[in-house]
């Protein structure tokens, strides 16, 4: 039996000192003369005091008003004992579904068996007990609100699958405790193996979090590195194996390019270490599967795939003293490669030697230089290769137009941004202007040998980053600036949402998923977005006429160790697993109960005795 | 409390209420001299009681002719002796007797003057005797005249004595009293006083109890928490009065009672439960009366 409170029972010293106190007082009589004494029966009930003191005698009010005080104070200590069973009075189970819960080492996987033991807490839930249920996937989401309803709380579960992907189990938690962390007695009951990192910044509140562990093993191997590179001998796809257990792993290695073998070998694998693999990437390859074929708790990790054709990527270098806004907005699509830097580096400068290293160099602040790379973006600075001349700056310019027909400027909208300071600037010949205010324009493109965008304001000078148009602008000039060359494959880590523009007139997309199913896509801002990928593998998305290969893969060195763990760590605090099925059952009701009837049988005494 | 002898404790009405009435025990006592009651031994009443053979010397008058006449032999008749009879007033007089209102004791002396009265009008002889007091025994009191120096008596008596009433009756018991009526006034609150009643009953005395209790001691009025002195040998007791309490205390009363009661009728005695408020007539007309204690007087 646990105590929520025990400080509660401390009061027990104090109050049931108090009583017998009471009980030692002694009763100042009123005398009173009788023609005799032996006729009386010594009957005496004393229930004041005005004197001082006497031999504590038995007596069953006190007996019963002890064992009332005893009954509330061990109430309010708040008692629990285990019940069979994960549900309690209000709860919330949190899902792992994230890779590591596929693997198959608890008589199925441990996401089936994480399902057994939330249809089994429901079924052991009695009357009046609340649940809700959390998947803590990629993105965490309410498959069944709080709710007394178990049948329908069942039948939300079948809509909750496991995934191939990396979980936000502390955004899930902290869910779950925006559910219930006011209340009491409610429990956040974490369904996981534990293989997440450390949560930070996490307060359950009044709610207790309880970790059931599942899962038993480690044993499992996984690729946690695919990729290609150029080296003077050519391009090598290199592939790195880890065997996270504490056995050896044998099995064998296939690598495909474009859907062909193009090498396989049998790989043996010591406990804890990695196999690197090195091979020439067969010529024209665009993009690389690796297969491992191995005995092993987990098998979303044995796929991975890479995109080894440059133009399937876009290298971009941020040239910045720091701007989050700009970083997301960037690494949002997931063919950016992004490095940054606070000035531009001198290998990257117009007539140096050798190629660029980048497709795209942004300038965030800092004046445009001349550089190799086919696309500059900049922001707030102009400089000599800019297609505009700076004569000062202004003001407040106010937002007059912008040109919605362009490929960079659709769905754009800029009319309520507001812009404290901005280049007063005119466009030279080459320079499009494609938005424009009081002052001037804001935004100016041109197509020359390479593709240039400049916007006469600093982003941190503005709400710009803070507008809805934002992300959308910045993927429009991701689009623009890679040109055409941008390629048709696409490696992404799965859970991660996939975005691609919606060519004009094309409305809906069709993305088939690596099982063979079909989903239907809308479009959305100008983009579709395909949040789906949740399984690793490969999947086709039809927009129009185009065809686009996304390759989904795990690739996480975490969810690869599926090694459970005992104990969290949870906002600095640790929670350790419970070794049962088990749920902390309050039982304050039944003593506050016989508390009350201990009362009422004390009263009926003392009401027999006067 | 002080009583003129004038006023006889009781008043004129009441004494024309006896008038008439004799007591009537159930048993008759040897008398010390001539009165009215018949006694077992042989004497010169009208009453006859057997034949005997004549001796020389015996009174010719009581020869019967006729048995001489017809068959020669000389039979004297012999008759029941008529002796007066002791009745020994025994009044109560411990502190227990000073409750109620009026007091048992107040009730108890004038019950017991009545019997008095009744037994000096039918030449009995009266003893008096105040129980819890240590007093010399009185000489015997007879005839109407004898009751003035009774009722000085009973006036001069107040209910402040020191024994307690089994042991004064066990002293009475222990004295060389002549057996007769015992007529004790008193309320009979004493756990040893039916122990006490067959000491008396022992020495050849008839029982007469007449138990006097107030209505507070019949059906008291307590509550709360309380220290009970007891008057007579002040023991202390602590009790809670309530329900409970007043229950238990009328079962015990009763009890105590009805033993006093089963007592005196096994020992071939009367008991009678009067209370302090009671008028004499009523005592009588349903009492004594009515139980028999007294008869009107016929010869």
């Amino acid at each position: 039996m646990d105590f929520v409170n025990p400080g509660a029972l401390w009061w027990l010293l104090p109050l049931g000192g108090g009583i017998l106190l009471l009980y030692l007082l002694k009763m100042r009589r009123k005398d009173l003369k009788v023609p005799a004494t032996f006729l009386w029966p010594p009957f005496r009930s004393e229930v004041r005091a005005n004197a001082l003191f006497q031999r504590l005698r038995f007596n069953w009010l006190l007996v019963l008003q002890l064992l009332a005080i005893l009954l509330i104070l061990f109430a309010l200590a708040y008692p629990q004992v285990r019940r069979e069973g994960l549900a309690g009075e209000v709860t919330v189970f949190v899902v792992d579904t994230s890779a590591s819960m596929s693997a198959v080492d608890a008589s199925g996987s441990r996401f089936e068996a994480a399902k057994r033991f939330l249809h089994q807490a429901l079924g052991n839930a009695r009357p009046g007990d609340r649940v809700s249920v959390i998947e803590a996937g990629p993105i965490p989401r309410v498959v069944a609100p709080l709710s007394g309803d178990m049948g329908k709380i069942r039948a939300a579960l079948r809509d909750l699958q496991a995934t191939d992907c990396e979980a936000d189990i502390g955004e899930a938690l902290r869910l779950g405790a925006a559910l219930v962390g006011d209340l009491e007695s409610a429990r956040i009951v974490l369904l996981s193996d534990g293989a997440f990192p450390e949560i930070e910044d996490f307060s359950p509140g009044k709610a207790k979090v309880v970790f059931q562990r599942i899962g038993v093993s480690g044993e499992n191997a996984g690729i946690i590195a695919l990729g290609a590179a150029e080296t003077p001998s050519g391009k090598q796809v290199y592939c790195g194996v880890t065997n996270f257990g504490t056995k050896y792993v044998t099995g064998t290695l296939s690598l495909h390019a474009g859907g062909r073998l193009f090498d396989s070998r049998k790989v043996e694998i010591p406990p804890g270490e990695t196999l690197g693999v090195n091979v020439a990437a067969p010529r024209g390859a665009k993009i690389v599967e690796a297969f491992l074929e191995t005995d092993d708790l987990l098998a979303a990790d044995n796929y991975a795939a890479a995109v080894t054709d440059p133009s399937a990527s876009i290298r971009v270098l941020l040239v910045s003293s720091g701007n989050i806004f700009l970083e997301r907005a960037l690494a949002l699509d997931p063919r950016v490669t992004l490095d940054r830097a606070a000035s531009l580096p001198e290998t990257e400068r117009a007539g140096s030697l050798g190629q660029s290293a980048y497709d795209i160099v942004v300038f965030d602040g800092v004046a445009e230089k001349r550089v190799k790379a086919r696309g500059v973006l900049s922001f707030g600075v102009a400089g000599s290769p800019s297609p505009v001349t700076v004569s000062g700056s202004v003001k407040n310019p106010l937002f007059i137009d912008a040109d919605a027909e362009h490929a960079l400027m659709r769905f754009v909208d800029m009319r309520d941004t507001y812009v404290a300071e901005s280049e007063q600037a005119s466009p030279k010949p080459q320079g499009v202007v494609l938005a424009e205010s009081s002052a001037g324009p804001l935004i100016v493109a041109a197509d020359t040998d390479k593709r240039q965008i400049y916007v006469s304001f600093k982003l941190l000078e503005s709400d710009f980053p803070l507008q809805v148009g934002f992300p959308i602008f910045i993927a429009n000039v991701l689009d623009y600036l890679a040109g055409e060359g941008s390629a048709d494959v696409f490696s992404i880590p799965t859970g991660k949402p996939f975005s691609v523009p919606a060519p004009p007139g094309v409305d809906s997309a069709r993305l088939k998923t690596p099982d063979g199913t079909t989903l239907k896509l809308e479009a959305a801002g100008g983009r579709f977005v395909a949040h789906n990928l949740l399984k690793a593998g490969r999947y086709e998305l039809r927009v129009g006429d185009r065809k686009q290969t996304l390759y989904a893969s795990l690739l996480n060195e975490r969810e690869s160790n599926v090694q459970p763990v005992a104990e969290l760590r949870l906002g600095g605090g640790e929670v350790s697993a419970t070794s049962a099925g088990f749920r902390l059952a309050d039982f304050w009701r039944p003593l506050l109960l016989l508390a009350l009837l201990v009362l009422g049988v004390e009263w009926w005494v003392f009401a027999r005795r006067s | 409390m002080a009583v003129s002898v004038d006023q006889f404790i009781l008043d004129p009405r009441e004494f024309r209420l006896l008038d008439g009435l004799r007591l009537n025990p159930r048993k008759p006592a040897p008398g010390r001299v001539r009165g009215e009651r018949l006694t077992k031994r042989k004497g010169i009443s009208i009453e006859f009681a057997d034949y005997r053979d004549y001796t020389e010397g015996d009174d010719l008058r009581h020869l019967d002719w006729n048995i001489l006449a017809r068959l020669g032999i000389a039979t004297i008749k012999t008759y029941q002796d008529e002796e007066d009879l002791a009745v020994h007033l025994l009044l109560d007089a411990t502190p227990s007797m000073d409750f109620g209102t009026p007091s048992k004791f107040v009730q108890a002396r004038r019950l017991g003057c009545a019997l008095a009265y009744v037994a000096v009008c039918g030449t009995d002889a009266v003893y008096p005797l105040a129980l819890g007091c240590r007093e010399e025994p009185k000489r015997a009191h007879r005839g109407r005249s004898g009751y003035r120096r009774l009722a000085a008596w009973a006036a001069g008596v107040s209910p402040e004595g020191k024994a307690g009433v089994a042991e004064s009756l066990r002293l009475f018991a222990s004295g060389n009293a002549r057996p007769g009526l015992a007529v004790i006034l008193s309320d009979g609150l004493d756990p040893k006083v039916t122990a006490a009643l067959r000491t008396v009953a022992g020495r050849g005395h008839e029982i007469a109890f007449v138990q006097v209790l107030s209505n507070e001691e019949l059906d008291p009025d307590l509550e709360g928490d309380l220290r009970l002195v007891d008057s007579e040998d002040d023991a202390i007791i602590e009790i809670t009065a309530h329900g409970q309490t007043l229950r238990e205390y009328r079962k015990r009363l009763e009890k105590h009672c009805t033993a006093l009661a089963v007592e005196c009728r096994r020992l071939g005695g009367r008991f009678l439960q009067v209370r302090n408020t009671d008028s004499l007539p009523t005592v009588m007309a349903d009492g004594f009366k009515r139980e028999g204690w007294v008869t009107a007087w016929t010869s």
